[in-house]
């Protein structure tokens, strides 16, 4: 892509039409899903506290429904719809506590296959996945949850 | 050449050299017959150098025979290692496990002659020296060898592993990297909850102004800082303005260089 950088207070525009690449297209679908849902959910509960729980909920919704092509954002959209109260999709019961079991194995392989079975856990949708589909999407669950982050983050501080 | 050469095989069975067929063995002729009445159906299919190369793994036995040496793979998508790419192995003939199994396995060595007979829609695996040629072990080691594959790109994308080697490490890794993304994200939006009243922002500003990338920390690993909001963001909001959306794509290129998915990526391919 071209560019004309011109004065540092204007902006910048290419000169030609924007190829947008997949992690700003999920950027861009991440934010108008949550900005709204975020909005709306504002204007719902204003009287009453925001839900810690709802606002994860939304969050966890964007993020579904931003990478839609990825396996595991259909089984997070399940997850999430099939659960009234939302529940965090986060596995935060193990956070701290990444012991692995069964370490006394000598067993390499074993211990692989305890790793890869933790991984499963914390991909949604990684139970039902074999080992090659599940290496794949967890590259992809990666690259979306870092892209969550960082929109987040800018939401968060564009509020503060 | 391929399609004559083939043609030829089939026409001219029992032209092939009789030292040929002594080597084979009775159970050989055998199996040479039936070779060739199944290539014979394929024999009109094209032909093309790059359908190994796009190629998702699918398994198919060609036939229930333990010494059938060709697994045939369904062809579809796009270019894998060079291995299975170059790699070509004729029906009949396959590489010498040892020079005693010859009789067992009904092997010949001699894969360059015979190669291009079969350029088909096979996935050509090689079998290196003194490894077994069976089909389940191929099977096996193009399997792990897809897994090794994946690892290496997700080395790429968890930070921080390059002085980890091995599987079990490197799964340690991104167990690890996960569960921090994943509690960051919690975190980030327990405080947007409490944030969430003073919320007034427009999409479009959103949108347009994009984080530097370069601010997020992914090589804090260890030591992911929750202040880190206030301390990293060197950019204030007027600043992001100024970046635009295709200022935010060269950055954010260099960190998701994999994640295209209308584009041939290692990562995608891995099918």
């Amino acid at each position: 892509m071209e560019r004309q950088i011109m004065n540092n207070k204007k902006r910048l525009f290419s000169v030609e039409p924007t190829e947008l690449s997949p992690s700003e297209v999920f950027t861009r679908k991440y934010t108008s899903h949550l900005v709204p849902a975020l909005k709306k959910l504002n204007m719902d509960k204003s009287p009453s506290p925001i839900n810690q729980l709802t606002v994860k909920h939304e969050v966890d919704k964007a993020l579904a429904l931003s990478a839609q092509e990825f396996a595991w954002s259909g089984f997070l959209l399940q997850k999430l719809s099939s659960s009234n109260n939302p529940t965090t999709t986060t596995s935060s019961s193990s956070n701290g506590t990444r012991i692995l079991e069964g370490s006394c194995k000598e067993d390499e392989d074993g211990e692989i296959e305890e790793k890869l079975s933790e991984l499963r856990k914390l991909l949604p949708g990684g139970e039902e996945m074999n080992v090659e589909e599940m290496l794949s999407e967890i590259g992809n669950y990666i690259k979306c949850l870092e892209l969550q982050t960082i929109a987040l983050k800018s939401i968060v501080q564009d509020t503060t | 050449m391929d399609l004559t050469g083939l043609k030829w095989l089939q026409q001219h069975q029992q032209m092939v050299s009789p030292e040929f067929l002594q080597i084979l063995g009775s159970d050989g002729r055998e199996e040479l017959r039936k070779v060739e009445s199944y290539l014979g159906n394929n024999i009109y299919d094209t032909i093309d150098g790059c359908i190994s190369r796009t190629s998702s793994f699918q398994m198919e036995p060609v036939k229930n025979n333990e010494e059938n040496r060709v697994i045939a793979l369904g062809n579809k998508r796009k270019p894998e290692g060079k291995r299975e790419t170059i790699e070509k192995k004729k029906k009949i003939k396959a590489e010498d496990e040892t020079e005693s199994s010859m009789k067992e396995n009904s092997n010949m060595s001699n894969t360059e002659t015979s190669s291009e007979f079969l350029k088909q829609d096979y996935i050509h695996v090689r079998a290196r020296r003194g490894e077994a040629t069976d089909r389940h072990s191929l099977a096996e080691r193009a399997r792990r060898e897809k897994i090794s594959k994946k690892m290496k790109c997700l080395r790429d994308i968890v930070p921080g592993c390059n002085k980890v080697t091995g599987k079990a490490g490197m799964l340690d890794e991104i167990i690890n990297y996960v569960q921090s993304l994943q509690q960051q994200v919690e975190f980030l939006s327990m405080k947007l909850s409490f944030v969430n009243p003073e919320l007034e922002f427009h999409i479009n500003e959103l949108s347009s102004m994009m984080v530097d990338s370069r601010s997020f920390p992914l090589h804090q690993q260890g030591s992911l800082d929750y202040s880190v909001i206030n301390s990293n963001q060197t950019t204030s909001l007027n600043a992001l303005k100024i970046e635009t959306s295709s200022n935010w794509d060269v950055h954010s290129q260099c960190l998701y260089n994999n994640l295209r998915t209308d584009s041939v990526s290692s990562f995608f391919s891995l099918k």
